[in-house]
């Protein structure tokens, strides 16, 4: 489906979520498995807030050179032999792809994992080719393609919704017999997937860093499929966002280290695989080398305070540590790119329309904040974002907007803040009652709760009671005043 | 030691009983306390909600009301709010409403003096035992401003840690959210519901009889889930803790108490 | 045309980043702080040997520490636990520095063995990889901070010699056991820069094949060798 994974309206998509029982106990235990991995890899390594300096300092540098290390980095695939194709847009990206698949007259299509040819859409324009097979190689990718396609919840383990029954189902339709330890149902893809690499003519991979110095490419993957998907086949594809670049092998190294900490809790990847156009009398890998660099909208954020969003490097910590996301889980997000990376980067690469209301999917706790590996400030992001759609773009409209206007109206002006204090209790009189308390303390003032507030109110009272504000004469500021007096101060 | 109360809108709005406690607290501790009159609010209400434009009127309020009262340091009852103030030199550079910076000037003075309740009482004054006494179970919940944007992990910890009488209990997921994030709560409510009802489910589990916390919206926000879904629960904010049962010549300062352990959770 | 699009696409985003193209060897990138370098650059070839050991176990890997005497033997045994041929070895001068010719020889009179060619195509060496039990390499590297060997393809020994057979092992010197992959790295860039490495694959490989995909319960052996050997000899 491309970037925008739903057609439901946003609150649809939370309540579907809120409902899958399995999908939210396996996030909420792949998040602690991974916290636990993901804190101790780092701990191990030492030193990690300037490890993560030095990311950050890698990344920005490259991406305020972008233009120089991209020409740099094509001018050394083509020196290879290999070919560099710039698509602005999907269209031309799958365009061009396909045309390859045909020039190269190939007929069964190997993918590595690659969130970029996700948002492509490629799959599907491979499947309406005639006479070309295509596969997802990646195991995850592997049962959400064999489960009719389902869409990837988490952009690091995209099966993350799925339990080892459901795997097991989807199997069983491929002929396997065997039980839902997920040890043999591994072994029974590999079987099945072997077969397919072996006769496998292109190689479809992302990117995760394009050396530019050198002209081939970073891999990072623990199950090898990428490292079949360009032995194997006589043509390989690079896919990968124009941002994915560094400057040499040694900046590689040092990203693919902060990466492996941070996504599966690793000190490397199984498979750290740098590759390009086959050398001469080498026999296997790519002897027609692709890449194609897509923009896609990324240049919307260069040069922007959004600019940062490109320093990710898609390890997907900051899903694992986010409490919204272990709510609601990729797919409530309705995007490819979930979790607050995805909050951020959505509504850049596909519109405030589409994607609007995903900065406000967040309470801003700033865990992502605090994981990323190269210091992107998540949260800050978030509130940008809403400062565009709110002060820039006008698109809050109505009472909710009008109230907010007021609540900065009031907190602004002491004198109207003043007669709110003075008038908040019996305001609120109409919606506040009387009912059974079985919290103590809260707030100290008796049983008078409110319970469908109005306005924005209800927000909050759908969910919780609200204590009752106090009486004007037993708040804070009168009881001080008083207290002064009492203390003997002369004011 | 003169110190200035931040009150938080928090505080007027809901709880007035934190703040008597702090300054009960405070001035047991010896600080000349006073609260300044003109202030209301940090701004997070509408800056976090994309209200910038707004939310400028708001901070310099905020920032002449605080800067009208000579003090030593200001003293805030909520994480999240000191938080925000320390960042007013950060969000101030954008602010097209300061050209000439006077209000910049002023916000980075306030920045210094800004401390949170518990770590101005552990860090600033160095007493590590209030001498108050609270004979419960408890558990802590833990903001997550007050530990990732003002970085403080420890002192409310310490503090407790030192109450005669409490058991504090290890609340599990104390590093995730409890869904309030200010006008979150209110907008994305579906979500905000399932969030906290998670952390009312470790609470719980917990077996504690009081929650305890150094924001009054955290509080607010699980209280509020507690009571809708007719749990018992008590709790309170860490003030009102340190104000229970006190016998003076309990208290003892940083330096009489052994070194305690780092940051105890993530 | 071997490069298309490439001239307004750039420009457009030197235009979005509002700066003229063409400015980046005047600011070339300055490595902010020196930790890859100074990260266990201070462990002596010894405790480095136990680190690699530790680390490379954990993974898990089996690893064997040999003398150069002892190598065929071990390789020998190593074959017969793995159920035997068809073997899929480099063509590589290695086996004479090594003093495995002797080997060579025995091993392929009793177990299918077969060679990866320089003079064979694609078809025919990838079907010798396929149908290989057991392959073994010669790693330009081991890591100890991770556990990792460090392979560099050549016209004798391809890509999928490291991943299509069933078992693994590598055979790398202690004379080649560095802190981690930076050193490793390091060479690499050395050794293209002086055009003495034409490789078009550099693999780091760190244990066996694995997944968590499904309830990140881990499983080795997805893609890749089922399981995986280092032999560090004594040099």
């Amino acid at each position: 489906m491309g970037l925008k994974t739903s057609t439901l309206p946003f609150n649809e998509r939370i309540a579907a979520a809120a409902q899958d029982q399995f999908a939210h106990a396996s996030i909420a235990k792949a998040q602690d498995t991974q916290y636990d991995k993901r804190e101790k890899a780092r701990a191990e390594l030492g030193h990690w807030q300037d490890w993560r300096k030095l990311g950050q300092s890698i990344r920005q540098h490259v991406l305020q050179y972008l233009p120089d290390y991209l020409e740099e980095f094509s001018d050394n695939v083509e020196k290879r032999g290999g070919h560099v194709f710039f698509a602005q847009t999907t269209e031309e990206a799958n365009h061009f792809i396909l045309d390859v698949i045909k020039q190269q007259n190939g007929h069964h299509v190997v993918k590595s994992k690659s969130m970029v040819t996700a948002e492509l859409d490629l799959d599907k324009k491979l499947q309406a080719l005639p006479d070309v097979s295509v596969l997802e190689t990646d195991l995850a990718e592997f049962i959400l393609q064999e489960d009719d396609w389902d869409e990837p919840s988490h952009i690091v383990f995209p099966a993350i919704h799925k339990d080892r029954n459901q795997v097991h189902t989807i199997f069983q339709k491929l002929g396997y017999t065997g039980d839902n330890d997920p040890k043999h149902m591994a072994r029974f893809a590999r079987q099945y997937l072997r077969e397919r690499f072996l006769e496998a003519d292109i190689g479809i991979t992302g990117c995760n860093f394009a050396i530019a110095d050198s002209g081939i490419i970073n891999l990072d993957t623990n199950e090898g499929n990428a490292d079949l998907a360009d032995s194997i086949p006589a043509t390989q594809i690079v896919v990968m966002g124009m941002e994915r670049l560094v400057p040499s092998m040694k900046e590689a190294e040092i990203m693919d280290n902060l990466l492996a900490r941070s996504a599966v809790g690793q000190k490397l990847t199984t498979y750290v695989t740098f590759e390009g156009q086959q050398s001469v009398g080498e026999s296997d890998g790519p002897a027609n080398f692709y890449v194609v660099i897509l923009d896609n909208q990324r240049s919307q954020a260069l040069g922007t305070e959004f600019q940062e969003i490109l320093q990710c490097i898609r390890c997907g910590a900051c899903l694992n540590v986010c409490p919204v996301y272990r709510q609601i889980g990729g797919h409530g997000y309705g995007s490819l790119y979930p979790g607050p990376v995805g909050a951020v980067l959505s509504p850049i690469l596909g519109g405030y329309e589409q994607f609007g209301e995903l900065p406000f999917a967040s309470s801003l706790c700033a865990a992502c904040t605090e994981t990323c590996p190269v210091l992107i400030p998540l949260h800050n992001l978030l509130i940008k974002h809403r400062e565009v759609e709110t002060d820039r773009l006008k698109m809050m409209h109505g009472f909710t907007d009008l109230q907010m206007k007021m609540v900065g109206k009031g907190t602004a002006s002491p004198f109207m803040f003043n007669t709110i204090l003075r008038f908040k209790h019996l305001g609120l009189a109409p919606w506040t009652h009387q009912r059974p308390m079985s919290v103590t303390n809260f707030f100290a003032y008796g049983g008078a709760m409110i319970t469908n507030g109005p306005g924005m109110v209800s927000g909050w009272t759908d969910v919780r009671d609200l204590p009752a504000p106090p009486k004007h004469q037993d708040d804070f500021r009168v009881w001080f005043k008083q207290h002064k007096q009492q203390r003997g101060d002369t004011k | 030691m003169k110190v200035s109360i931040f009150t938080t809108c928090m505080m007027d709005l809901i709880s007035p009983q934190v703040g008597k406690d702090m300054v009960e607290v405070l001035e047991r501790l010896g600080c000349t306390v006073d609260v300044p009159e003109k202030q209301i609010c940090c701004g997070q209400p509408t800056f976090n909600s994309g209200y910038v434009e707004a939310s400028w009127p708001v901070m310099h309020n905020q920032i002449d009301a605080l800067a009208a009262i000579d003090c030593d340091y200001i003293v805030c009852s909520a994480g999240s709010c000191t938080a925000i103030m320390k960042e007013y030199p950060t969000l101030l550079a954008d602010d097209p409403t300061d050209p000439n910076g006077q209000y910049m000037a002023q916000a980075k003075i306030l920045a210094a003096k800004m401390y949170e309740f518990s770590q101005f009482i552990w860090r600033v004054l160095g007493i590590a035992d209030c001498g108050a006494e609270l004979t419960t179970v408890a558990t802590y919940h833990r903001s997550c401003h007050m530990t990732r944007l003002l970085g403080e992990r420890e002192t409310p910890f310490w503090l407790l840690e030192n109450v005669k009488g409490l058991e504090v209990r290890q609340l599990a997921g104390i590093q995730y959210c409890c869904g309030f994030g200010g006008t979150f709560s209110v907008k994305e409510s579906a979500i905000s519901e399932l969030m906290v009802t998670a952390k009312v489910s470790h609470a719980e589990a917990t077996g504690a009889a009081v929650l305890i916390s150094c924001d009054p919206g955290c509080l607010m926000n699980i209280g509020g889930r507690f009571n809708r879904l007719g749990k018992p629960i008590k709790i309170m904010h860490l003030a009102e803790v340190l104000n229970q049962n006190v016998d003076e010549r309990r208290i003892r300062k940083v330096s009489e108490v052994p070194t305690p352990a780092p940051a105890p959770f993530p | 045309m071997t490069i298309q699009n490439r001239e307004p696409f750039l420009d457009r985003l030197a235009q979005r980043l509002g700066q003229p193209r063409h400015q980046l060897s005047e600011h070339p990138y300055q490595q902010l702080n020196d930790l890859p370098q100074q990260t266990l650059s201070t462990k002596t070839p010894a405790e480095l040997l136990t680190i690699a050991r530790k680390n490379s176990e954990a993974l898990p890997v089996t690893f064997h520490e040999v003398s150069l005497a002892a190598l065929p033997q071990l390789l020998t045994d190593y074959v017969a636990y793995q159920g035997g041929g068809p073997l899929l070895l480099p063509t590589t001068e290695q086996f004479v520095n090594y003093q495995l010719t002797a080997w060579q020889t025995a091993i392929a009179a009793k177990q299918q063995v077969n060679y990866w060619r320089p003079d064979a195509d694609r078809a025919t060496n990838l079907k010798a990889a396929e149908i290989a039990n057991i392959s073994i390499s010669f790693a330009d590297f081991l890591l100890a901070e991770s556990g990792t060997i460090t392979v560099s393809s050549h016209p004798g020994q391809g890509r999928a010699l490291h991943f299509l057979p069933t078992h693994y092992l590598s055979i790398v010197p202690r004379s080649r056991i560095v802190a981690r992959s930076t050193q490793a790295i390091a060479w690499y860039q050395q050794e293209q820069a002086a055009d003495r490495l034409t490789s078009s694959a550099i693999h780091f490989i760190t244990g066996p094949s694995n997944s968590g995909d499904i309830e990140m319960q881990l499983v080795t052996g997805v893609h890749g060798p089922l399981d995986v050997t280092y032999v560090v000899v004594a040099d």
